[in-house]
């Protein structure tokens, strides 16, 4: 359910929404201290504002003062309605959107994976653009955190998948508003630039000290809609001798990030590497860091070669069956394979 | 450490990249070779890789204006010996530059031991440059990585064990000094020949690479294929050319060379026809028309 649908003051409302509090359910946990702060008003005014949207959001309960460990709690009921109404990030693939059912799913951590070369960071790049698609053309008008452990982010590319968003953007308008002159779309690539944080880590120390700064990084930024970490393997495969410590450090990771893709109703994305494994007489691919880590994320996607073509395969999912569906890497980005077709789905 | 140090907000419009020397090569990489990562070059033996790599230590040292780095570079080599003349050759074929031999640094690599303990040893002089060269060093090349791994290794599970930790290690840090100090890091990479069935591991852009007539895959395996930024494939073909020279035929052989991108995150998928000539290596410029937009990468 929406802020915008509460019965409070519009400016109320407008303070809320421009600081990142989107949905009733972004207000369930949070004081009224921390809200008045976040906002600029007044405690008491805060908690008028969470007391009207803690009875809107059904829960029933009153602010309480202290926090008591079911204060989170919901029931399946809210959780259906709120994932319904929760918006994805397109993948600019209508195929690839289809069976992830509509796109990359917020509040959720999903992991993807493939050989060098099949186009991790070009999803990736993708993605922290197309979070940024605004609301009025079916985007999530968010920011991206982008954390790249292996130096393959490059500006110009980036640049480029943002003109062709801006491209598509402009072709939707005209298509949707056919007698009227087409309305210019007033973005710059170099906006949806600004609008990405990028971190550039160098070990895995490095790494796990960001993402323990995110959630304070976050909650200042609370307009920031997708984290992607390209790639989580990297640094985790410099010989680590102790390797139960490896194990413990990327399970604290995962926990970490799945917490924050729940309190900020944000999508995680983190990119991985193959490797070979050895099972059964012979050599199989399969994602790095090992079996535990497979646990650790709530999706899994494969990237592969099928023939001459990139496919994408669903490889793990609580709510979506598995599938497999071609994609291309062009010059504006993740597109459908058959190149001449100007189907874009901007949902 | 602050992690809030490690954002690097607002973005930078661009990323410096070093010329080759070449206008059309230029072109090819889309300006050439890109700082802050690591860029592969793999091919058989007397493809080029030696050459493009001396001509990257000439061209770095151009001013930025002309493409380059206006640096001087670091030349890491495994294989023996230094091509000392090949390198005054080109020199005097870039009058531009001003004692350019002085801005090169040559050091030889015995072992992936010795790699690693060599590039950790670097910072202070990357830091402060020593005094015969009076620029800074913003390019370092690896010649070649894999005549490191190629005899050290045995091919049971803890030398691969080893051998990948190793990989990691040392891409690693070459790649935290490529970023700190707005580095182009150059490796070269050899090939083996592939033996694999048709539905063998594929890398990159296509299933196989084929040079001399040969189907080779880089040297060093999947665990070395994440460990680069960009890869690029030099290859060769031997032609048979007819001269038709008034009544005698002539048939001679001609070498084609080409360079491919195997994989890269900022190049689409395509090749560039090459010479190596008296002054170094140039591009073709009727480089076929594999630029075009919505092209698959």
């Amino acid at each position: 359910m929406e802020v915008s649908s509460l019965p409070i003051s519009a400016s109320h409302r407008a303070k809320l929404i421009s600081a990142g509090y989107i949905s009733i359910s972004s207000l369930s946990s949070i004081s009224p201290a921390h809200l008045a702060r976040d906002l600029g008003i007044s405690e008491n005014e805060a908690t008028g504002i969470l007391k009207v949207a803690s009875q809107r959001g059904g829960l029933g309960r009153t602010i309480p003062s202290h926090h008591s460990i079911v204060d989170g709690a919901q029931t399946a009921w809210d959780m259906l309605h709120e994932e319904e109404s929760c918006r994805r990030i397109t993948t600019s693939c209508a195929d690839l959107d289809d069976i992830l059912g509509g796109g990359i799913s917020c509040k959720e951590v999903t992991e993807i994976g493939g050989v060098p070369g099949i186009g991790k960071t070009q999803l990736g790049i993708q993605l922290a653009i197309n979070v940024q698609i605004p609301l009025e053309y079916g985007g999530l008008a968010g920011k991206a955190v982008y954390i790249d452990t292996e130096g393959s982010f490059m500006v110009e590319r980036v640049q480029q998948v943002a003109e062709a968003c801006i491209k598509d953007m402009q072709e939707y308008d005209s298509f949707l508003r056919k007698d009227l002159p087409a309305r210019q779309v007033d973005l710059q690539a170099n906006d949806f630039l600004a609008n990405i944080y990028y971190f550039r880590i160098c070990s895995y120390t490095e790494q796990i000290a960001v993402i323990n700064y995110l959630e304070k990084f976050i909650s200042e930024h609370k307009d920031i809609k997708v984290v992607i970490v390209d790639s989580i393997t990297f640094h985790f495969r410099q010989d680590f001798d102790d390797m139960a410590l490896r194990t413990r450090l990327l399970g604290g990771m995962a926990l970490k990030l799945m917490k924050l893709a729940k309190k900020f109703t944000l999508a995680v994305i983190l990119l991985n590497q193959v490797t070979t494994k050895y099972s059964g007489g012979s050599f199989q691919l399969t994602l790095a860091l090992g079996d535990s880590w497979s646990h650790a994320c709530t999706n899994r996607i494969i990237l592969y070669w099928n023939g001459n073509g990139r496919y994408a395969h669903i490889d793990k999912s609580p709510s979506i069956r598995s599938a497999s569906a071609p994609y291309a890497v062009t010059g504006r980005g993740i597109r459908n394979l058959a190149s001449n077709c100007k189907r874009v789905k901007l949902m | 450490m602050n992690p809030a140090a490690l954002l690097q907000h607002p973005l930078p419009t661009r990323t410096t990249k070093c010329t080759t020397g070449c206008p059309i090569l230029d072109s090819f990489l889309h300006g050439g070779i890109p700082c802050n990562s690591i860029t592969e070059i793999v091919a058989e033996s007397g493809c080029g890789k030696t050459q493009i790599s001396l001509q990257l230590l000439l061209s770095a040292q151009l001013p930025t204006s002309l493409g380059g780095l206006s640096a001087s570079s670091l030349y890491l080599h495994s294989e023996f010996p230094f091509p000392f003349r090949r390198l005054h050759q080109l020199a005097l074929s870039n009058p531009t530059l001003q004692n350019p031999l002085d801005n090169i640094l040559i050091h030889p690599l015995h072992s992936a031991d010795h790699l690693l303990d060599l590039l950790s040893r670097l910072d202070p002089l990357l830091v402060h440059p020593p005094p015969q060269t009076r620029l800074p060093i913003k390019l370092i090349v690896i010649d070649s990585i894999a005549a490191l791994f190629r005899s050290e290794f045995d091919n049971n599970p803890s030398d691969l064990k080893r051998r990948s930790g190793l990989f990691f290690k040392i891409s690693s840090k070459l790649k935290a000094q490529a970023m700190r100090f707005g580095l182009a890091a150059v490796v070269t990479n050899q090939v083996t020949d592939s033996v694999d069935s048709s539905d063998g591991l594929r890398i990159g852009n296509s299933w196989f690479l084929y040079s001399s007539g040969r189907r080779v895959c880089a040297a060093l395996g999947l665990s070395w294929a994440n460990c680069v930024n960009t890869r690029l494939f030099l290859s060769r073909d031997e032609e048979n050319v007819k001269d038709d020279d008034g009544d005698i035929v002539n048939t001679r052989t001609r070498t084609r060379r080409f360079i491919s991108v195997v994989f890269a995150p900022h190049l689409p998928h395509s090749s560039c026809e090459f010479f190596i000539a008296k002054e170094g290596v140039l591009g073709f410029d009727s480089c076929n028309d594999f630029h075009l937009e919505n092209r698959e990468l």
